[in-house]
């Protein structure tokens, strides 16, 4: 009896632990290469962070200088396109769930949605180049927010629905049957109820975008000085690090270091709120 | 022993006398889609009464249920054909406004479902589609609704507490609370009692009992012993037909129909 359970139990035991090995393995490694980032980004980056990164603007090779002009480009630029994109993605998500869930209609924007999700940035770059800054004869930080939010609006769009679509039937119909029209109901029962993980795809989103660079190129280009026209070409952090880090001067790599340092703390600030607020999505 | 035994009928209906009926439905056939669930129902709801929806899982309790507040209308594809007669007046007709019989007819569903906002709110949430209270009117309605679903003692210090940090029990007395302070005539329950323990459903039963003194009542559920405790009048349905409906102490003493008779015997079910 005991021999008969015996025996499978043994391989059974080495199947599990080869397993747990390679699983423990590839995370250790994912983990590794994380690390690994994130100590050069801080050991080479943790030097050039003073004080007038933040009060002046990028120098000449050579001279004193920021990154003040890049940062407040890159802010304006995300902050212009989340207000698009949170637009268009919450709406666009809401419109998936709770009115084409089943349609046919719904499937194909859906599956339209997620190519657009995973469309190389830097055609999405190219793309807002041919139909904006070609023909307006000019780069400019709008375009770049169009680009930006372009590609931030899949995003949201995507976790909204997923977030609705978590919601029970049970509480939309739990609002109708008080006599709530659909509408109040979405807005006053569902968004709240999915408030949390709404601002946890918002939040993922504004990561996502606040590293791109190869949509800027195309878009808002770059530039040297100070400037709050978003008319005009306009600075911004991953076109300068982009430029600073394949320059030739030292003082230019270490701001780009220093400019990468940022970013990356940012968006780990970002994506941790975002989990925590993941977390508890639903104490109001 | 019993006449009926020898050639028992295959339906039953009471027929309550037309003073006493507040709800009745006649001739109700439902579908989902191409299916049909309910077919030619006709029964009849007293006033200031309980009335239990009994039978197996399928047989269309629910869906009868549902078809009242007519719920179903959110869902393309699903259609009811028939009457239901609120007052008289028919609800299924497309001239009735669909918010305004939801005022006149609640529902409490099986799950507790809070919304994600203050207890306070919830309960005025449904008050403030239809009327425009001052605070203080507001904070009265909110309190005797909560009064009567026997939940106030319970919370009256935590008003502004959100209604999920409630227990189950707790949660589902909000809903009758939010249920009863649109001041509808008819309360839907679709078994209220399923996800709670013992003692939150004695309680919930508490409450329902109370209730029926103001309201016509509606109850589906799956307990036998809580359609016998609560309710006045009771409704067997199978197949989505209703097979028997009549005084409740009647048809759980003595049924007439041998599918009522075998159910509630426990012979199948």
């Amino acid at each position: 009896m005991t021999a008969v359970i015996g025996a499978p139990r043994l391989s059974r035991r080495i199947g599990e632990g080869a397993f747990l090995t390679f699983c423990w393995l590839a995370t250790g490694i994912a983990i590794l290469a994380l690390a690994a980032i994130l100590w050069s980004l801080l050991s080479q980056g943790i030097g050039g962070l003073d004080l007038d990164i933040f009060t002046k603007s990028t120098p000449a090779p050579g001279s004193e200088g920021g990154l003040l002009n890049a940062i407040l480009g890159s802010l304006m630029m995300c902050i212009v396109a989340m207000i698009g994109a949170v637009f268009i993605g919450v709406l666009a998500g809401t419109w998936l769930s709770e009115f084409a869930r089943d349609s046919q209609y719904g499937k194909v924007i859906r599956f339209l949605n997620d190519v657009l999700l995973s469309a190389p940035s830097i055609l999405i770059g190219l793309f807002i180049y041919e139909i904006l800054v070609a023909p307006l004869g000019g780069f400019s930080g709008l375009a770049g927010s169009v680009a930006l939010a372009l590609i931030a609006a899949p995003v949201i769009t995507r976790t909204t629905e997923d977030v609705l679509r978590l919601q029970p039937i049970a509480l939309r119909e739990a609002s109708v049957a008080l006599g709530a029209p659909v509408w109040s109901t979405i807005l006053t029962v569902i968004w709240k109820a999915a408030q949390g993980g709404m601002l946890t795809g918002a939040l993922l989103a504004f990561a996502r975008i606040s590293g791109e660079t190869a949509p800027l190129l195309f878009t808002a280009l770059n530039n040297q000085f100070l400037s709050l026209d978003m008319t005009k070409p306009t600075a911004n952090l991953p076109v300068v690090i982009f430029n600073f880090a394949l320059s030739a001067y030292d003082d230019w790599r270490r701001l780009a270091w220093a400019g990468a340092l940022l970013i990356a703390a940012t968006v780990l600030t970002v994506t941790i709120v975002a989990r925590i607020l993941a977390r508890e999505p639903r104490r109001s | 022993m019993n006449a009926q035994l020898d050639n028992p009928p295959e339906t039953a209906v009471l027929e309550l006398p037309p003073e006493v009926v507040k709800l009745a439905i006649k001739d109700l056939s439902f579908f989902y889609g191409q299916k049909q669930a309910l077919f030619d129902v006709s029964v009849s709801f007293a006033a200031n009464a309980v009335t239990a929806l009994i039978g197996p899982s399928g047989c269309g309790k629910s869906t009868l249920l549902r078809v009242l507040n007519r719920m179903y209308s959110l869902y393309p594809g699903q259609r009811a054909q028939g009457q239901v007669l609120l007052d008289g007046e028919d609800m299924l007709s497309p001239r009735v406004d669909v918010a305004t019989l939801r005022a006149r007819v609640g529902m409490v569903f099986q799950k507790p479902t809070p919304f994600p906002m203050s207890i306070f709110d919830n309960v005025a949430y449904g008050v403030k589609l239809y009327e425009k209270l001052s605070k203080a009117e507001m904070a009265n309605r909110v309190e005797d609704s909560l009064r009567r679903a026997a939940l106030w003692d319970e919370v009256k210090d935590k008003l502004k507490e959100s209604g999920l940090s409630l227990s189950g029990g707790q949660q589902q007395r909000l809903c009758v609370a939010r249920g009863i302070a649109v001041k509808p005539e008819v309360l839907l329950l679709d078994e209220p009692a399923s996800a709670l323990d013992p003692i939150s459903t004695a309680r919930l039963e508490e409450t329902i009992a109370e209730l029926k003194r103001d309201y016509t009542i509606v109850i589906v559920t799956h307990n036998m012993g809580q359609a016998a405790r609560l309710s006045d009048h009771t409704g067997f349905m199978y197949l989505g037909k209703l097979i028997e409906f009549g005084e409740t102490e009647q048809l759980f003493t003595n049924p007439v129909t041998t599918r009522a008779r075998d159910y509630i015997t426990g012979r199948f079910g």
